[in-house]
C-alpha cells in the first residue's frame, strides 16, 4: 500500500487557516489588551516565529501526522505525547467553537439579528457546527481547489484592505494616541499576549499535512517560513488599520467578534463600503466556515493519529461502515464544540473566555514541540535534520537551539498567568487535560500497556485491527 | 507506436477485464511491463496513510483477480494499492512517477440522470494525463 500526494499547496491550506483567524483574533485580543492590540500581536508574532520555526525543524525530521504530538512521543515518550496530542485536541476543539461563533456577526450584515441577538447568533454557531458534523460524517468531498482559491481570495481581500486603509484612514498620530491613552494594566497586556496566539493556529496544520506533500522535508519549512513572512505582515496591517479605523472601545465593544467588517463599515468613503461589506460579509463567512471545517477534520486525524499508536482508545477511531469516517471522533468533539458554545447565550465574556482556553490548550503543545525538539538534539543528535535550526548555544557537545529555548520559557510564564488570573480557562481547561490523563492511565492499564512506551510488537493498529 | 508501460487502473468492474486482457495483447509485442494499481479513497477526516482494513481487503482481491487473469494469459502484472484523497490525480501521479507510456482504462456503460455519463475520473485523466489514454467500454 503506497500514499498517494494530492495537496502541493501547503503554504495555502497553511494560509487559509491562519487567514482565518485574523477575522476573530483582531477582536478578541482587542478585548483586554485594549490599545495594545497591535503591541501584543507584535510580540505574539515574535512567539509565532519561535514555534513555526521549531515546527519546521521538526516537521522536516519527522514528516508524520500528529504535530507537536508526533513531536512529543519521539522527543519523549507515549505519555508526553498523548499529554501533548490531548492539549492539541483542546485548541482544535475550541477553534471550531470560535470560527462557529463568529459567523454569525459577520452575517449579521444580511440579518441583523445574527448579530445583536446572543441567542440567535450562538444558535446559529451551534448549527453551523452541527450542520458540519453531519458532512463529516457522510464524507461529503471537499475539493481542494475550493480551499485554495478561499485562500487566495482572502489574502487579496486582506491586502487590498490593508492597502485602502492605509491610504485612507493611516494617521500616526491617531494612532499613537489611540495606544498611548488606552495602554492597558500589564496583567491584561500579558493576557493580551496568550489571546494573541489564537492569531497564529495554522502552523499545526501546516504540520499535520507534511504527511501528504511531497518532499515535506523541503516544502514544510519553506511554506511555514513564506506563512511567517505574510501573516506578520498582514496583521501588523490590520491591527494598524483598526485602529485607525476604530478606537480600542469600538474594537472591544461593538466589533470584537466581526473586526474586520468593523474597518470596512468605517471607511470613509460610502461607495468602498457599500463594496466591501456585503464582500467581507461572505468572505469572512465562507472563510470560517472553512477554518470551522478544517478544524472539525484536524482533531478527526489527530484522534486517528493517536489511536493508531495506541495513545487513546480504539473508539476514537472507529470507522464507519458505510461512510468510512471516524464518525465517532466527528460527533463526539462536535458535540463538545457545541457544549463550549452554550455560555453564548447568556455570558457577556465568553469569547474571551474560549480565547484564553484556546491559549491553554495550544501554548501548551507549542511548550511540548519546543521541549520535544530540544530533547531531540540532546537524545538523537544523529537524527538527520533537512531544517535544522541556527542560533545554537552548546551545552555538554550538545546544540541546543536558542530560539526554543527563548520560546519555551516565555510560553510556559504566558500559560501560568493565563491559568491563574483566567477562572473559566483554568477550570475547564485544567480539567479537559485531567480528563484526559484519566482516560490514558484507564486505557493503558486495560490493554496492558506501560505509561510510558508501546512495544514495538504492539506500535500500530494493523488493517486487521481497525474497528468497523 | 511503442507500449513498453501500460498502467491499469481499475475499479472491480467487468470492464477492467477486458482492459487488463488487451493490455497484455499490446504489451506482449514489446514484452513491455504493466501496472495495475486501485486507488482507495481516504475522506479527509482520516490521515492519508489510515489504513482501513475492508477497503485495503476489497482492492487486493481485485488485484488478485488481475494477477490471475495475467497468469491465464501466461504474462506478468505488477499490481499495488495506493491511498489517495482523490482517484483522478492518483493515476495521474503513478503515470507520471511510473513514466508510462500509456493508461488504458475499462469503462463500464453509465447513465446519470437519464443520460450517458463517464463519471469524474475519467474526463479528469483525458484531461490531464501525460501520455495517450485508451478508454474500453464494456
Amino acid at each position: 500500500m503506497r500514499r498517494v500526494l494530492g495537496i502541493p499547496a501547503v503554504f495555502s491550506a497553511g494560509y487559509g487557516n491562519v487567514g482565518s483567524s485574523i477575522y476573530y483574533a483582531l477582536g478578541i485580543v482587542a478585548l483586554v489588551a485594549m490599545g495594545a492590540t497591535p503591541v501584543a500581536l507584535g510580540i505574539a508574532g515574535v512567539l509565532f516565529i519561535f514555534t513555526a520555526l521549531t515546527y519546521a525543524e521538526g516537521t522536516a525530521a519527522l514528516p508524520e501526522a500528529g504535530g507537536s504530538a508526533s513531536f512529543a512521543r519521539h522527543g519523549f515518550n507515549d505519555l508526553a505525547g498523548f499529554i501533548a496530542g490531548w492539549a492539541l485536541m483542546l485548541s482544535y476543539i475550541v477553534t471550531i467553537s470560535i470560527s462557529a461563533f463568529t459567523i454569525p456577526p459577520y452575517l449579521g450584515f444580511f440579518w441583523e439579528p445574527f448579530k445583536d441577538s446572543a441567542i440567535i447568533g450562538t444558535l446559529a454557531s451551534m448549527a453551523i457546527v452541527f450542520f458540519l458534523m453531519t458532512l463529516n460524517v457522510i464524507g461529503i468531498k471537499e475539493t481542494s481547489f475550493v480551499n485554495i482559491s478561499a485562500a487566495v481570495l482572502d489574502l487579496a481581500t486582506q491586502i487590498s484592505l490593508v492597502v485602502i486603509g492605509f491610504i485612507l484612514l493611516f494617521n500616526p498620530t491617531v494612532i499613537i494616541r489611540r495606544i498611548v491613552d488606552n495602554w492597558p494594566a500589564p496583567e491584561n497586556l500579558i493576557i493580551g499576549i496568550a489571546l494573541a496566539a489564537i492569531a497564529y493556529t495554522g502552523i499545526e496544520t501546516m504540520s499535520q499535512m507534511a504527511e501528504e506533500t511531497k518532499q515535506p522535508q523541503k516544502r514544510v519549512p519553506r511554506a511555514l517560513v513564506m506563512m511567517i513572512v505574510a501573516v506578520l505582515v498582514i496583521f501588523a496591517g490590520i491591527s494598524l488599520v483598526s485602529l485607525s479605523a476604530m478606537t480600542p472601545q469600538e474594537l472591544a465593544s461593538d466589533w470584537s467578534r466581526d473586526p474586520v467588517a468593523g474597518i470596512a463599515a468605517n471607511l470613509p468613503l460610502v461607495l468602498l463600503q457599500d463594496v466591501l461589506k456585503p464582500l467581507i460579509a461572505i468572505l469572512a463567512g465562507t472563510i470560517l466556515l472553512i477554518a470551522t471545517n478544517a478544524g472539525l477534520i484536524g482533531i478527526s486525524r489527530l484522534a486517528f493519529s493517536l489511536g493508531n499508536h495506541r495513545l487513546v482508545p480504539p473508539a476514537l477511531s472507529r470507522i464507519h461502515p458505510r461512510f468510512k469516517t471516524p464518525y465517532i471522533s466527528i460527533i463526539l468533539f462536535s458535540v463538545i464544540a457545541i457544549l463550549i458554545l452554550l455560555p453564548g447565550f447568556f455570558e457577556a465574556d465568553v469569547f474571551k473566555n474560549m480565547g484564553a482556553l484556546y491559549a491553554v490548550g495550544s501554548l501548551l503543545a507549542f511548550m511540548f514541540a519546543h521541549a520535544s525538539i530540544i530533547s531531540l538534539r540532546i537524545r538523537r543528535p544523529e537524527l538527520p535534520r533537512p531544517f535544522k535550526l541556527g542560533g545554537n548555544i552548546k551545552i555538554k557537545g550538545r546544540e541546543l537551539p536558542i530560539s526554543a529555548l527563548l520560546g519555551i520559557c516565555a510560553l510556559a510564564l504566558i500559560w501560568i498567568i493565563i491559568l491563574i488570573t483566567q477562572p473559566y480557562s483554568r477550570w475547564v481547561g485544567l480539567g479537559w487535560m485531567v480528563l484526559g490523563i484519566i482516560i490514558y492511565y484507564i486505557y493503558r492499564k486495560r490493554e496492558n500497556l506501560p505509561l510510558t512506551h508501546t512495544p514495538k510488537d504492539q506500535e500500530k493498529n494493523k488493517k486487521s485491527d481497525t474497528p468497523l | 507506436m511503442e507500449f513498453q508501460k501500460i498502467l491499469v487502473p481499475v475499479v472491480g468492474s467487468e470492464a477492467d477485464v477486458e482492459a487488463i486482457r488487451l493490455a497484455i495483447r499490446l504489451a506482449k509485442k514489446e514484452k513491455g511491463k504493466i501496472w495495475s494499481v486501485y486507488v482507495v479513497t481516504i475522506k479527509r477526516a482520516l490521515p492519508l496513510d489510515a489504513e482501513i482494513g475492508p477497503e485495503i481487503d476489497k482492492a487486493e482481491s481485485i488485484l488478485d483477480h488481475m494477477e490471475i487473469l495475467a497468469e491465464e494469459e501466461d504474462y506478468e502484472v505488477e499490481t499495488d494499492v495506493l491511498q489517495a484523497r482523490d482517484v483522478g490525480p492518483a493515476i495521474i501521479d503513478e503515470a507520471v512517477e511510473r513514466e508510462v507510456d500509456i493508461i488504458l482504462m475499462g469503462v463500464k456503460y453509465k447513465r446519470r440522470f437519464g443520460q450517458f455519463s463517464l463519471g469524474s475520473v475519467v474526463p479528469y485523466v483525458l484531461k490531464n494525463s501525460p501520455c495517450p489514454v485508451i478508454l474500453y467500454q464494456h
